[in-house]
């Protein structure tokens, strides 16, 4: 009997309430900003006409240079590079300021001009603009001289100073891949350990094809590469100087030493040693060469990889049955389970970045190439298909290089696919290519 | 206390609980009738499209009450932009027709003789059956929900009605082709499309023509403006943290729709401070780029002297 006014007066502050809650946030919005959120992702962009040559003998070295940036900013898919066709003007001194309206009507929304010229002492000397075409104003310049020879090494360098001005992060064009050139039969297939540009050029055999090698892994300082080889006894751990071609074993113990990664600070490889049937994590000390066991215990332990601040690593580990990934602290101690889909998961890689961790996933018959937070949450898987494997992060975090093998008589390709899994491409190689891994920023 | 007693309180209460409703009801259109004024200047330009309320409407399709009969123009605020329609002459033709007021008329011609058919049948249905349910809702007398019942029963006759009319196909067959009906019909269109802009401003308002309100139409440019804008807004960045970042941007504007200040970066959020100042100068590159917004109404010219917008990268993932 009470029931009735209750219920009554209950809807009736409901009703009010709820009518001045609308009341309230209309006047929130009232006040507010125009909200501007693009729909989709589209590419910037950009015009980028041949870099002016400064004597006759430079026209070459000029549309070579545009090429290459056009190429890593295509590439990247952050930008749409405008076909030079479409140019209804022409930058003949890259001192003056563009006529903009010129570049307004194909639609640019970045301008870049340049000047190429072989100075007097044979040396290159490259300088380039980056201009806002909406607003007329400069937003970059810079100017580089160099060996001829590395030409295109001061195109990456142009490339990354556009991408960075243009996105707000840094840029991964001035970098290199080291990865496994697979030649020959499926039987007889001849690994050798090279070294490319992170645009396929540039291309540098290390080793001869002679023993196996696999799981190249970069230093930071770029100039030294840690990887396995199968030799003549156990597979061992060794240390490749890519300016002197010097090569060494890392540690001398017994059994079977793999996966080895740099620490962030260069000074130390981490890597797995068998111990039987089990594998566990050992980290090396590379000036005082002692080693350090992180764990121990009766399954196997691998690919650890080193979160870019080195407090943490992750690695895999089939510890509960089945391979997963697993964080611990740097110096050892428990470990905690971070994947926990479907299937397995293998070759963790930790972002330079920190933010996320890429992976190899197995699972319904699938390989699978994806990223997850450290924590283990947001999984996003990708790539997938037959066979993909041996995730490699660029050196700004955004791009994630694989390889990927259709099986059959064919063998891998290298590609890049983006974090948000957009803009898979694949890696010009000589030839069949495998365990990529990508380099720091050169510079 | 008895059965009766308590239907008599549960009446009682009855009555009590229909009259709060009503007023909370009452209290709440008109919060919400009220409160559609701040939708005008509603952001968000999902919303912006749907925000026809009541109010426009009303003040749209008003009549002017003090002015002169002798009045022919509609009232125009200001002139029509040159559009590349071949329909000028028609306009013209059309306004004639509607000053004249004459537009009502023509429709209800061709009506007439239906009507003296059609009305007998449909108050026929429509008294005899509504008398029906009237006479058994006479013996509850003020029971509210008898009234309700009531309203109900009182929609069926009208289908009812409505399923009669096969029969009169008569009048419809009087609907003949007539070229003058046919101007009338489209003239009628004309006074809620032409009265705000013309070809000439005409500021005089003839009595019982459309009055102007373009001031009353403040939420139609927000859309276009965003649309317009957003057509330069090209950020280059796909990372998965995208929907972090917004850039509040300030823009002071000219009246012929060009921007007349470089737009000013006014907070910048995100996890980082350089892609977040990237965003924000990719946002007043787009605003400047996009120019001129010649299409923001003029006479509004206060509501967008200064546009406020927050850019962000929010539905790209």
């Amino acid at each position: 009997m009470s029931k009735v006014p209750v219920v009554t007066r209950r809807r009736f502050m409901m009703a009010t309430g709820s009518a001045f809650a609308a009341l309230g946030v209309r006047s929130a919005w009232g006040q507010g900003r125009l909200k501007i959120n693009p729909d989709e992702f589209q590419p910037m962009p950009i015009a980028i006409p041949a870099f002016v040559p400064g004597t006759p003998a430079d026209g070459q070295a000029g549309a070579d240079v545009a090429g290459v940036i056009t190429n890593n900013l295509k590439r990247s898919g952050l930008f749409a590079p405008i076909d030079p066709a479409a140019f209804i003007d022409r930058i003949t001194n890259s001192d003056d300021p563009p006529r903009f309206a010129n570049w307004k009507q194909i639609n640019a929304q970045a301008l870049v001009v340049g000047r190429v010229t072989r100075q007097g002492d044979g040396r290159l000397k490259a300088e380039f603009r980056l201009w806002d075409v909406g607003t007329g104003q400069q937003l970059d310049g810079q100017s580089y001289v160099t060996s001829p020879e590395y030409w295109r090494r001061i195109s990456h360098i142009i490339s990354d100073r556009i991408y960075e001005r243009l996105t707000g992060e840094k840029g991964y064009f001035d970098s290199r891949i080291v990865f496994i050139d697979e030649s020959g039969s499926a039987e007889r297939r001849i690994k050798r350990l090279a070294l490319m540009d992170q645009d396929g050029a540039n291309v540098r055999y290390l080793t001869k094809g002679a023993d196996l090698v696999i799981t190249p892994r970069f230093s930071p300082s770029t100039q030294e590469i840690t990887y396995m080889e199968f030799g003549q006894g156990d597979p061992r751990v060794y240390l490749y100087n890519i300016e002197t071609g010097q090569r060494e074993i890392v540690g001398n113990f017994p059994g079977m030493s793999f996966a080895p990664r740099f620490s962030p600070d260069g000074q130390r490889i981490i890597m797995s040693l068998q111990q039987g049937g089990n594998a566990n994590l050992f980290v090396m000390d590379l000036r005082s060469k002692s080693m350090t066991r992180l764990t121990d215990t009766p399954a196997i332990d691998t690919a650890p990889s080193y979160a870019p601040d080195g407090s943490r690593l992750c690695f895999e580990s089939d510890r509960g049955g089945k391979p997963q990934i697993y964080v611990m602290a740097a110096n050892g101690g428990a470990a905690q389970r971070i994947s926990f889909g479907d299937g397995t998961y293998s070759t963790p890689v930790w972002s330079p970045r920190g933010d996320y961790i890429a992976f190899t996933k197995q699972a319904g018959g699938q390989f699978a190439i994806g990223i997850m937070k450290p924590d283990g949450s947001g999984e996003r898987i990708l790539t997938s298909g037959f066979h993909n494997e041996g995730p490699t992060f660029a050196p700004n975090g955004r791009v994630v290089m694989f390889f990927r093998d259709p099986g059959g008589n064919s063998g891998p390709s290298l590609f890049t696919v983006d974090v948000t899994g957009r803009n898979e491409q694949r890696e010009p190689t000589p030839g069949y290519a495998s365990d990529p891994a990508w380099s720091p920023l050169l510079s | 206390m008895t059965a009766s007693d308590l239907l008599r309180v549960l009446r009682e209460r009855k009555g009590t609980a229909l009259s709060v409703t009503l007023h909370v009801l009452v209290i709440g259109w008109g919060l919400m009738t009220f409160s559609t004024r701040s939708m005008e200047a509603l952001p968000e330009e999902d919303v912006i499209p749907v925000d026809i309320s009541v109010d426009q409407t009303t003040k749209m399709t008003a009549g002017v009450k003090n002015g002169k009969k002798e009045n022919p123009k509609p009232l125009v605020e200001k002139v029509a932009e040159a559009k590349p329609v071949d329909e000028p002459v028609g306009k013209i033709d059309k306004k004639e027709v509607v000053t004249s007021t004459s537009t009502p008329d023509p429709p209800p011609k061709p009506v007439e003789k239906p009507i003296e058919k059609k009305p007998d049948p449909k108050p026929e249905a429509k008294k005899e059956e509504p008398k029906q349910a009237e006479k058994k809702p006479d013996e509850k007398a003020n029971d509210p929900i008898a009234e309700a019942l009531k309203n109900e029963a009182k929609k069926p006759p009208k289908q009812e009605a409505k399923a009669a009319p096969p029969q009169p196909p008569k009048p419809k067959q009087e609907r003949v082709f007539d070229q003058s009906k046919i101007a009338a019909l489209l003239d009628k269109r004309d006074p809620s499309r032409q009265a705000v802009t013309g070809d000439v401003i005409n500021p005089n308002a003839a009595l019982g023509t459309r009055t102007g309100n373009a001031n009353a139409m403040v939420a139609t440019w927000h859309s276009a403006f965003v649309s317009a804008v957003k057509r330069c807004f090209n950020f280059p960045y796909n990372g998965q943290d995208a929907d972090q970042f917004e850039v509040d941007i300030d823009v002071q504007m000219r009246p012929d729709g060009t921007v007349a200040a470089p737009p000013a970066i006014v907070a910048v959020r995100g996890p980082s401070k350089t892609i977040g100042t990237a965003l924000g100068e990719s946002a007043r590159r787009a605003i400047e780029q996009c120019q001129s917004y010649a299409f923001l109404p003029k006479a509004q010219y206060d509501s967008w002297k200064l546009i406020q917008m927050t850019f962000g990268l929010k539905d790209l993932l």
